[in-house]
């Protein structure tokens, strides 16, 4: 019997810590680092909030409203709002302060042609489709904030609101970090934690090394430097690829030749980039669309052809061209490394960084932000500037488009990415979103031992 | 010019072209001793440069080939050329330069193709032949870089050690600022590199090395000139030489002035950078400053300068001295001389020294010595002689006299046999004679002792036609019925000082003196005129004129010409004309008539 007893105590003792562990715990700071601007990124998005929003799954799911309804063949759509939502400040968020927000959000180049509160929805009309509708306004473009609320991160200010209604709000700015704090009253519950801290313009070497001195949670994790941060044991998160890795090719000026744009194409060894700049963490891939959204990825095969591009570019001599890039990482270095392929072509391209204006080529990144293929599309379309086309709603449908897209040679994919995100020991669930931004709502933190 | 100038002139001449010419050798000679010894030194530093920079290649093949000994670099050949995956290994080179201190680094493959490159890591792949024939020293190379530009660098190239097939490290220094920083320097010496870099990204050869395709050198561009603090002031200065080492290959040197002051210059040695084939890639200029060695010359030259002007100075003062030393006697003998000629010869002049121109002196002194002996002797003489000729003259005077006075008296002596009546007359007559031969003695004796009385001209202010006139007046009546009196004065004013009477007795004393020349009548004419600073007055007749002895003669005491003349009126008349300071001549001719000129010094009005 004192056998017995004492076998359960022993084992109850082991089981009790386990337990604790699966149960998340209420509050806590968690410190976020970032190489950007603290305001951005998946920051935001704690902040406020879509009329709709991608779910793990990457399909779209309620946000802010609560339901959705498409008539006259996606040229009309009602959205639903939820009721008895309020920003932090305590404004109710109305059909009409919505309205006002997306209206500014565009600032008059708005995918829809009106757009009007009608009691507690929102109603969009178009002269064409928008069988997208939906999936655009999860993205960060169409964010819901009060515009007539104060602006605490004015420089200067020390009120006013940050005009959202998310699970968190802005309760400050100190020394270069922003401290967000849990909104008891969000509709999607309370998170676990209780502050934020994050702070921007972390070089990443910097953050990892916090992270190792536990003076950081969550540090960004470079595509091209996984495979380094997985040697350092940070165990990194990784997401599925998310992030299409882009040149985008402008049509004015020396590279006004298709025939000269397709040699671009047909230059760029994509497999290196892949395999050895971004350490085999990126997919090479001559589609927009990742295989895992769109389903048909690999029928663009990325292969180079030097011949081809020699063959292409018929010895007509392009005067020296622009290549912008981030002047650091892994993609100056898949800049140089284009640079290169490009000149092995007949091509003389000089690398500037990304800010330049005006440059022939640019190195950019398109988000993937749902498992819609036609919405991601066109959001990327909408985000390099080129014209919409109508897209249908079917697979061959999207493919035709995406096909017409990658014949101009204005968007010349090149990898599609994962995002990576390293969390300490402290941070419980750690886990990405759909589009690669880490989960914030579902993250608790253990007690300090 | 004096003596003394003329000595002085030229001594100073001669000294400071003595002292300028030693001068002027001095300095030449050190200043060629100063650049020889420039020239000796900036070889010693450009020498001892060139050793530093040797031993910075000796460092980049130590570097290299201590790299090539590591574990890592061995660990990653393996791996690379057992797997092929040069992912993990992007920044290797990179990794590796940094520790080494390296600007440039490349491990390459067997088959030539980058692994890893610290200097422009996106080039894996690529092909690096450079590193396929390694060389047993360092070497030049010029580099690509991503910006698409290049950059020079001193390369070595060694295998791994213990990896098969062999794997390359090639790698170095960039040619820069730093480089020419970490060169040690001697105080004074600056380095620059001038880079014949292209300034245009390369085209089509990215992949391969392209160092032997730069465009030959033709364009200084002195920017491209960067010492260690950058590009190099008045980089424009160098460019003579650095082209000619650039287009020669050959080292050069030469002296550069950066401003127009001289201490402003720069001793400078261009060494041209050579690659493997001979090409320049760069020169690397060796500058030393002279401004020490021009600051030492300037000083010495002003040292000379000085020693020279005081030298000059002083050779003038010593000039002055010996001037006066050598001169003195000369002048004092000039003037002494001037005396004599003017009629001192009572003048000696200092006997100094026994040389020259102390027996110069002694024999001035001897001769004036000997001119007033014997001046003395021959006025003894003359006044013996006139003493003779005032007997003679006094003998034949009195003696006209006497004769008759002894007549009478030895006639009134045999009268006293004579009755009383004819004695009584030849008594009267006797007494009668006696008193005129008597009172013809006292005027006699008068008029020698007023000529031994002559006065002091009272002078007065007088116009020479005042006097003339009054000749006029007293004698144009009184003349001969066969002489006529004539006078011609100028119409501007003669002023004189002068004694109006004795003026007026000397005159008359001429015009009488006309007049007894001409007893068969003829013309005395009185002028008076200006000439220059005197007034002229002249006495002319038309008689018989004068001879040449009569000239001379004329103006001598008791010399007359007259049958009863007492020979002192023209004495009398020069000595009142020498009173006044004027003088009197005879002009005459034989049959010509005579012209007596009196000349008196015009007064100031």
């Amino acid at each position: 019997m004192l056998r017995k007893a004492a076998i359960s105590c022993l084992a109850l003792s082991l089981v009790a810590p386990a337990a604790a562990r699966t149960r998340p715990r209420y509050g806590g700071t968690l410190r976020v680092e970032t190489t950007g601007d603290p305001w951005s990124g998946f920051i935001r998005r704690l902040v406020f909030e879509g009329l709709t929003d991608v779910g793990a799954d990457g399909n779209i799911h309620p946000g802010l409203a609560t339901a959705w309804t498409a008539e006259n063949g996606d040229h009309r759509w009602q959205f639903h709002l939820r009721q008895g939502i309020r920003f932090h400040d305590g404004t109710a968020v109305t059909s009409t302060a919505i309205a006002a927000s997306l209206e500014a959000s565009c600032k008059g180049n708005c995918p829809w042609t009106t757009m009007r509160a009608l009691g507690s929805s929102i109603v969009f009309t178009s002269e064409s489709p928008m069988p997208g509708l939906p999936a655009l306004l999860s993205s960060d473009e169409f964010l819901i904030h009060d515009v007539n609320s104060g602006k605490p991160l004015a420089p200067g200010a020390t009120s006013g609101s940050d005009g959202g209604s998310g699970s968190f709000q802005v309760s400050g700015v100190a020394n270069g970090a922003l401290t967000l704090a849990a909104n008891e009253a969000s509709w999607r519950g309370r998170p676990f934690i209780d502050v934020i801290e994050v702070r921007g313009h972390r070089a990443v070497s910097d953050q990892w090394m916090d992270l190792a001195a536990s003076r950081a949670d969550i540090v960004e994790v470079p595509a091209g430097e996984i495979r380094q941060a997985q040697q350092q044991h940070l165990a990194p998160v990784v997401s599925d690829p998310v992030d299409v890795l882009a040149l985008e090719v402008s049509t004015s000026g020396a590279l006004a030749d298709l025939n000269l744009r397709s040699a671009i194409a047909w230059s760029i060894d994509r497999n290196v980039l892949a395999s050895v700049i971004f350490q085999r963490q990126g997919q090479a891939s001559a589609a927009l669309l990742p295989q895992k959204v769109s389903g048909y990825a690999f029928l663009f095969q990325p292969q180079r052809d030097l011949n081809k591009a020699h063959e292409l570019r018929g010895g007509l001599a392009a005067q020296s061209l622009s290549l912008a890039a981030p002047t650091s990482g892994a993609w100056q270095l898949a800049a140089q490394r284009i640079a290169l392929n490009l000149r092995e072509a007949g091509f003389s391209v000089q690398v500037v960084p990304g800010t330049a204006t005006n440059a022939d080529l640019a190195l950019r990144s398109f988000p993937v932000a749902g498992a819609d293929p036609a919405a991601d599309l066109e959001q990327m379309l909408r985000a390099s500037g080129e014209a919409l086309p109508t897209i249908g709603r079917d697979s061959a449908a999207v493919y035709r488009t995406e096909r017409d897209i990658l014949d101009r040679r204005t968007l010349i994919p090149l990898l599609h990415l994962p995002r990576a995100y390293a969390a300490s020991d402290r941070v419980r669930d750690f886990h990405l979103r759909f589009d690669g931004a880490p989960d914030i709502d579902d993250i608790s933190l253990e007690a300090a031992p | 010019m004096s003596l003394r100038q003329k000595l002085l002139l030229l001594l100073s001449l001669t000294v400071a072209a003595a002292v300028a010419s030693v001068a002027w050798t001095v300095l030449v000679r050190i200043r060629h001793v100063f650049d020889q010894r420039d020239q000796e030194e900036t070889a010693l530093f450009v020498a001892q440069f060139q050793r530093e920079f040797q031993n910075q290649s000796a460092g980049v093949t130590d570097t290299l080939s201590r790299l090539a000994e590591t574990d890592r670099a061995r660990f990653v050949a393996t791996e690379v050329t057992q797997s092929g995956d040069l992912a993990p290994y992007l920044n290797e080179a990179r990794t590796m330069a940094d520790a080494a201190h390296l600007d440039f680094l490349e491990m390459v493959g067997p088959t030539g193709d980058v692994i890893s490159s610290a200097q422009w890591p996106a080039r894996f792949g690529y092909p690096e032949p450079a590193a396929m024939s390694p060389k047993a020293a360092s070497f030049l190379k010029r580099e690509d870089l991503p910006d698409g530009t290049s950059a020079l660098g001193l390369f070595f190239v060694t295998a791994i050690d213990g990896v098969n097939p062999p794997v390359w490290l090639i790698g170095g220094k960039k040619l820069d600022q730093g480089f020419l920083a970490d060169l040690p320097v001697a105080p004074g010496m600056t380095v620059a590199l001038y880079s014949d870099a292209p300034s245009t990204p390369v085209t089509n050869t990215a992949a391969s090395n392209t160092s032997s395709s730069a465009p030959p050198p033709s364009a200084f561009d002195p920017p491209r000139l960067i010492g260690v603090d950058g590009v190099v002031p008045n980089a424009a200065r160098y460019e003579n030489l650095v082209l000619t080492a650039l287009r020669n290959g050959q080292q050069s040197s030469s002296i550069l002035y950066l401003t127009k002051r001289r201490e402003d210059s720069i001793s400078v040695t261009a060494l041209p950078l050579k690659d493997e084939s001979g090409k320049v890639l760069a020169v690397l200029t060796v500058a030393i400053s002279r401004s020490s060695m021009v600051e030492a010359q300037q000083h010495i030259r002003a040292i000379a300068y000085g020693v020279a002007s005081t030298g000059i100075l002083l050779a003038i003062v010593f000039s002055l001295w010996i001037a006066a030393r050598v001169s003195r006697p000369i002048e004092e003998l000039a003037r002494a001389s001037e005396a004599v000629a003017a009629g001192n010869w009572e003048v000696s002049v200092p006997e100094r020294g026994r040389d020259d121109l102390a027996l110069l002196a002694r024999s001035f002194n001897h001769m004036t010595a000997q001119l007033v002996s014997q001046r003395e002797r021959l006025v003894q003489t003359e006044r013996v002689a006139a003493w003779r000729e005032l007997a003679r003259r006094l003998a034949h005077e009195l003696k006209n006299p006497l004769f008759p006075l002894q007549l009478t008296v030895e006639n009134l002596a045999r009268s006293r046999q004579l009755p009383q009546a004819e004695f009584d007359e030849v008594f009267e007559e006797s007494t009668k004679t006696l008193g005129m031969e008597i009172a013809n003695l006292k005027t006699i004796i008068g008029r020698f002792s007023d000529f031994s009385k002559m006065p002091r001209p009272q002078l007065e202010a007088l116009d020479a036609a005042a006097a003339v006139e009054r000749i006029r007046a007293l004698y144009e009546s009184a003349c001969p019925p066969n002489v006529r009196l004539l006078t011609d004065v100028a119409t501007e004013p003669m002023p004189l000082d002068a004694d109006p009477e004795m003026l007026h007795r000397a005159l008359s004393n001429l015009v009488l003196n006309a007049m007894d020349a001409m007893p068969d009548g003829g013309t005395v004419t009185v002028s008076a005129r200006p000439v220059e600073d005197t007034i002229e007055i002249r006495v002319a007749d038309t008689g018989a004129g004068l001879t040449p002895e009569e000239c001379e003669r004329l103006f001598t005491p008791y010399y007359t010409t007259k049958q009863h003349g007492t020979g002192l009126g023209l004495a009398i008349v020069q000595s009142v004309i020498a009173d006044h300071a004027g003088t009197i001549a005879v002009d005459s001719r034989a049959g010509g008539g005579a012209t007596f000129i009196i000349s008196l010094p015009k007064a100031s009005v």
